[in-house]
């Protein structure tokens, strides 16, 4: 069993616990043991934090990696958002000692230290790892195969962009997480631009609405176009902006698209055999039960 | 013998060797503020528009990421910063990944965004993710609906975080007051109202 410091974030707990939930139960079943990171806080938010200072942001994030360091495990998490943030800053700070000289002159205040002793991963690319779970080991997992559906990935953008400061390689045409949805016997389609941003980070979303969703919409009409039954993503935040943007677009646009929307460990759950209610899909905005009915 | 590059006209060579645009509104110093938050060399942009033809705001609106370029280069800093686009990035690197000069456009605009803020010019919804961090630890706090799904699932109704630990509030506190960004997040925005 690996065993890793378990980094919630925002918006899978508060929003999707159904996320949290899956995220738990699937990995325990490849091998992979989730555990509580207590006291942590939101990453900080890479866009709205990062942008009126990033000195705080790199103490806010250097936070949370302590908490794991004190912990002595590595964190795992299941957000593009937190990805950047945690990732990012433990990365950042261990190859610059003046900015971690000033990062824990501030965590002095607390009684903290940044060592710099642990690494960052989301547990999609745990998964991929064949050392660690590999996608053979996802395969032998699954119970229910998601048999006849055609499902899109939406990578997001910062789990592998950018490029140089990450270890993922391609960032045009990426395939990985292609294979993990085909591993629960799905099947995974392409569409047009399909690295394009979902149009929530940044700020953006809550800065101007409209102009975020234009964005989704663009990738909604390509999602469109390949008859997709679902859309997967390994980000609670683009799961919200493409979940509640399409009620919000349907508000403001005037178009409808129904397109179900889970999270790769929701659709790995459903996969192992967790019912609906375990994942609390319920709570999305679009309506799932089109694509549940594919495959129950 | 090393040849040296010369054109055999002192003033000229004096000129040539000023690599500063002169104007009434640059600030030299905003190029080298802008590289040094942003960890990135902005003044090797040769203009050549990757970054606009990589950006997904770019067909929607008037932000063009090679005018910011321009701006940071030629110390352009009142016309950058007050500029409302400057808001509108998404933050989703595909220009910095494209960049054939190996610069990071979207840390210049995050670095723009922090001088920004430096003279209050925040949107407000930046600020009110700082205060719901102030007061929870959550940029996206909990609430009642999510509270009973949470316990309905087999987890607790507070996630393990500041939520369910809210003794940790009191480091983040701290270190959001060492900057003093919560009144200036509440200052701000009282303002505005």
């Amino acid at each position: 069993m690996h065993e890793y410091a378990f980094f919630l974030g925002c918006i899978a707990p508060n929003r999707y616990p159904g996320c949290e939930a899956a995220s738990i139960k699937t990995s325990e079943k490849v091998g992979i043991k989730l555990l509580p990171l207590e006291g942590a806080s939101c990453c900080p938010a890479p866009g709205a934090f990062g942008s009126i200072d990033l000195n705080i942001w790199y103490a806010m994030a250097a936070r949370n990696v302590v908490l794991a360091e004190q912990m002595d495990r590595d964190i795992a998490l299941i957000c593009n958002g937190c990805y950047k943030s945690i990732y990012e800053v433990n990365h950042i700070l261990k190859h610059n000692d003046e900015l971690r000289d000033g990062v824990n002159e501030v965590l002095k205040e607390i009684d903290m230290e940044y060592k710099g002793s642990i690494d960052v991963w989301h547990l999609a690319e745990l998964y991929y790892d064949p050392k660690i779970c590999g996608v053979d080991k996802i395969r032998e997992s699954v119970t229910r195969p998601l048999s006849d559906t055609k499902i899109a990935v939406h990578y997001g953008c910062h789990l592998m962009k950018p490029r140089k400061e990450r270890h993922f390689g391609d960032t045009d045409h990426p395939m990985w997480i292609e294979e993990l949805v085909a591993a629960l016997g799905a099947e995974p389609v392409q569409y047009r631009n399909k690295m394009q941003c979902c149009g929530a980070g940044g700020g953006v979303r809550g800065f101007d609405l409209e102009h975020s969703l234009d964005i989704t919409n663009e990738k909604m009409i390509n999602l469109q176009e390949v008859g997709a039954d679902a859309l997967t993503e390994v980000c609670p935040f683009c799961q919200l902006q493409y979940d509640r943007g399409q009620i919000e677009i349907e508000e403001k646009f005037g178009i409808k698209y129904g397109l179900p929307v889970l999270h790769y460990n929701e659709l790995l759950g459903l996969a192992q055999g967790m019912s609906p209610d375990e994942l609390a899909l319920d709570l999305h905005a679009v309506d799932v039960t089109p694509f549940l009915e594919k495959i129950l | 013998m090393a040849m040296e590059k010369n054109y055999g006209n002192p003033s000229l060579e004096a000129k040539l060797k000023d690599r500063y645009y002169y104007s009434d509104d640059t600030n030299r110093d905003f190029t080298k503020e802008v590289e040094k938050i942003g960890r990135t060399i902005a003044h090797m942009c040769y203009q050549c528009g990757t970054c606009t033809g990589s950006c997904p705001s770019a067909p929607r609106s008037s932000y063009r990421i090679r005018l910011f370029m321009r701006r940071a280069v030629l110390g352009l800093e009142d016309e950058a910063l007050t500029d409302p686009d400057l808001w509108l990035c998404t933050t989703c690197y595909s220009c910095t990944d494209r960049c054939p000069r190996d610069i990071a456009p979207t840390d210049v605009i995050m670095a723009m965004r922090n001088l920004a803020a430096r003279r209050d010019i925040v949107p407000r919804n930046f600020l009110k993710t700082v205060q719901a961090i102030y007061t929870t630890g959550h940029g996206v706090p909990n609430n009642d609906v999510n509270r009973a799904a949470r316990v309905k699932l087999g987890l607790e109704a507070e996630p393990p975080t500041t939520h369910g630990f809210p003794e940790y509030i009191e480091g983040i506190k701290a270190i959001i007051d060492h900057y003093g960004l919560k009144d200036r997040a509440d200052k701000i925005l009282s303002e505005g109202e």
